[in-house]
């Protein structure tokens, strides 16, 4: 959920009085850091305090800085006026181009979720429990999280890249000067897209996982497809899926945030955009599994 | 992609369009596999690159371990969690819940999870940092000074990450582990001796899971790699090789682990 920053002391942000206030407390936490590249090894005067005590200050001031995103964002949002051309065009491009992608990813969750249940199938024949075991699975956990996690890597990263190609470009600035807001603007048609795209998208993967795991079970189990589906039909609840997709939102606004976040903070030229790109993934990565644990443990 | 295709009337355009993206995927699979001898000659004719190895082990690995922690802690505690509840409404019973999970775990999730994350993290810093080189020209100048730039770059990468990916998901495993147990005991009350229990854990399983991570270690790289290496022009293309990087990584990894699983399973492993 953080984006470490790379070169300590450079502007960052969007240059905000907030986002001022976050870099000079970088910078702070920085100062006493040798230099920060990908490649340094660990320095002599730096020890394992200093080190636990920067990465502390760096994760918490990403967070906020998140938070201030996420807030200006929703402040953006009254009174309502939506770029209903940027949401249409930001919601063709994340969602239909990412289909093929998040069907394959689905179709092949069904397959290895029931390839899974084939080693309890043949030490104890419960082909009972099959379709129920796959739907359960890919509906509550595997299904949201790993399409979420193809969804990071596609629309999140590609998001990141064009707003982090956009403010080297001094795009952002541009906008600025010409009195658009960049949060209503460019943030959020992003993160309301992300949101109802992942969601939608979460919704036919699990379709698809469901048919991959009844072929499977057909083809190498001798589970029938009409044994799967009474054992689906009858013992998966309607919560179950709600669950998932419930999930699939909050994903889908983390995501955006973070991405949008990493690549309007970035800095340094292409390898900037790289670097920025790869903080972006890995954040969501790390936001996902945190919040799916959150929210598992915390609704029913 | 066909220069041929402004000549085509609609229909056939449409048809050069499917056929185009149906073949993509195949495009790309053999450029990543072709990458693999290539990366190995370089290993027979200039011997063990050491250093660079030791180098990227230590930006792949060291530089993982926090986030490989938090997943798969994450990960461990979410399939207790589902596990002991399911338990607790079917079965009453809930000393199969230890059993069951590490069985899981090594079978599937431990080296998939930790191959994402690989995916993620390091594939896409290599997708970048080679991208980014190859955009300011930096391969151009290696190949100029008669230096192979797959030798140079995606070999140690290979070996680095390839020892990295094994040594993460032994890692990961240990934590989730780790971290179901703890569940298991705070939100159920399992006590940890029956807990950490592998009388459901076969041989078959552990083989399985390694061979996915030997599978992942070696194709992550490779995958980044190639996709660094075709980069376009300027900061965006750095950013969509990235992404590229990203996305061809983990759809293998899901690729892999489900075929690996049916051989396996086919095998009776």
């Amino acid at each position: 959920m953080t984006c470490p920053p790379d070169d300590a002391g450079t502007k960052g942000g969007l240059g905000d009085a907030l986002g001022q206030d976050l870099d000079a407390s970088r910078r702070g936490a920085a100062s006493y850091q040798g230099s920060s590249s990908y490649e340094d090894g660990v320095g002599a005067s730096d020890n394992l305090f200093r080190r636990t005590g920067r990465v502390c200050i760096e994760v918490l001031s990403e967070l906020g800085a998140m938070a201030y995103l996420a807030g200006r964002s929703i402040a953006a949002l009254f009174p309502p006026r939506v770029e209903w051309q940027g949401l249409i065009i930001s919601m063709h491009r994340f969602g239909v181009q990412s289909m093929p992608l998040v069907i394959a990813t689905a179709f092949l969750t069904g397959v290895v979720v029931l390839l899974l249940a084939a080693v309890y199938v043949r030490a104890y024949g419960a082909t009972q429990l099959v379709g129920w075991a796959a739907g359960y699975a890919t509906f509550r956990e595997l299904g949201p999280v790993l399409i979420a996690l193809m969804f990071s890597g596609r629309v999140g990263s590609k998001n990141t890249a064009e707003l982090a190609a956009m403010k080297l470009t001094e795009q952002i600035d541009a906008l600025r000067a010409l009195a658009i807001d960049p949060y209503a603007y460019l943030v959020i048609p992003r993160l309301v897209a992300m949101a109802l795209v992942l969601f939608a998208l979460t919704l036919m993967g699990n379709l698809f996982a469901i048919v991959g795991a009844a072929t499977t079970g057909e083809l190498l189990l001798d589970v029938s497809y009409h044994t799967f589906w009474n054992s689906f039909a009858e013992n998966v609840r309607l919560a179950d899926l709600l669950h998932g997709l419930f999930k699939a939102v909050v994903f889908g606004i983390a995501i955006g945030i973070v991405s949008c976040r990493c690549g309007l903070s970035a800095r340094g030229g292409a390898t900037g955009v790289g670097r920025a790109v790869n903080r972006s993934v890995v954040s969501s990565a790390l936001a996902i599994f945190v919040l799916d644990y959150l929210i598992t443990y915390l609704l029913p | 992609m066909n220069p041929k295709q402004e000549q085509l009337g609609p229909n056939h355009r449409f048809l050069a369009a499917v056929g185009a993206s149906t073949m993509a995927p195949f495009w790309v699979a053999g450029a990543i596999v072709l990458l693999l001898p290539r990366a190995l000659v370089g290993l027979k004719e200039r011997g063990w690159p050491a250093r660079e190895v030791l180098r990227q082990a230590y930006s792949a690995g060291n530089r993982s371990v926090l986030l490989v922690a938090v997943t798969l802690a994450s990960v461990g505690m979410i399939l207790v969690y589902h596990g002991g509840l399911q338990a607790q409404r079917v079965l009453g019973d809930m000393s199969p819940v230890g059993p069951a999970f590490i069985q899981i775990l090594l079978r599937e999730f431990g080296p998939t999870i930790v191959g994402l994350m690989v995916a993620a993290r390091v594939g896409g810093g290599i997708a970048a940092e080679i991208g980014s080189m190859v955009v300011t020209e930096q391969i151009d100048a290696l190949r100029m000074n008669a230096a192979d730039p797959i030798r140079f770059l995606v070999t140690p990468r290979l070996i680095a990450v390839f020892l990295t990916t094994m040594a993460l998901t032994v890692f990961g495993c240990a934590v989730a582990v780790a971290s179901g147990a703890v569940t298991a005991n705070v939100l159920f009350g399992v006590p940890h001796q029956s807990f950490l229990n592998l009388s459901m854990t076969e041989p078959g399983d552990l083989i399985t899971g390694l061979i996915k991570a030997a599978a992942y270690g070696v194709y992550v790289p490779l995958a980044a790699s190639w996709a660094g290496l075709s980069a376009g022009i300027g900061s965006e293309g750095v950013g969509r090789a990235t992404t590229s990087g990203v996305v061809v990584g983990s759809l293998g990894i899901i690729v892999l682990s489900s075929v690996i699983g049916a051989v396996t399973f086919a095998f009776g492993l």
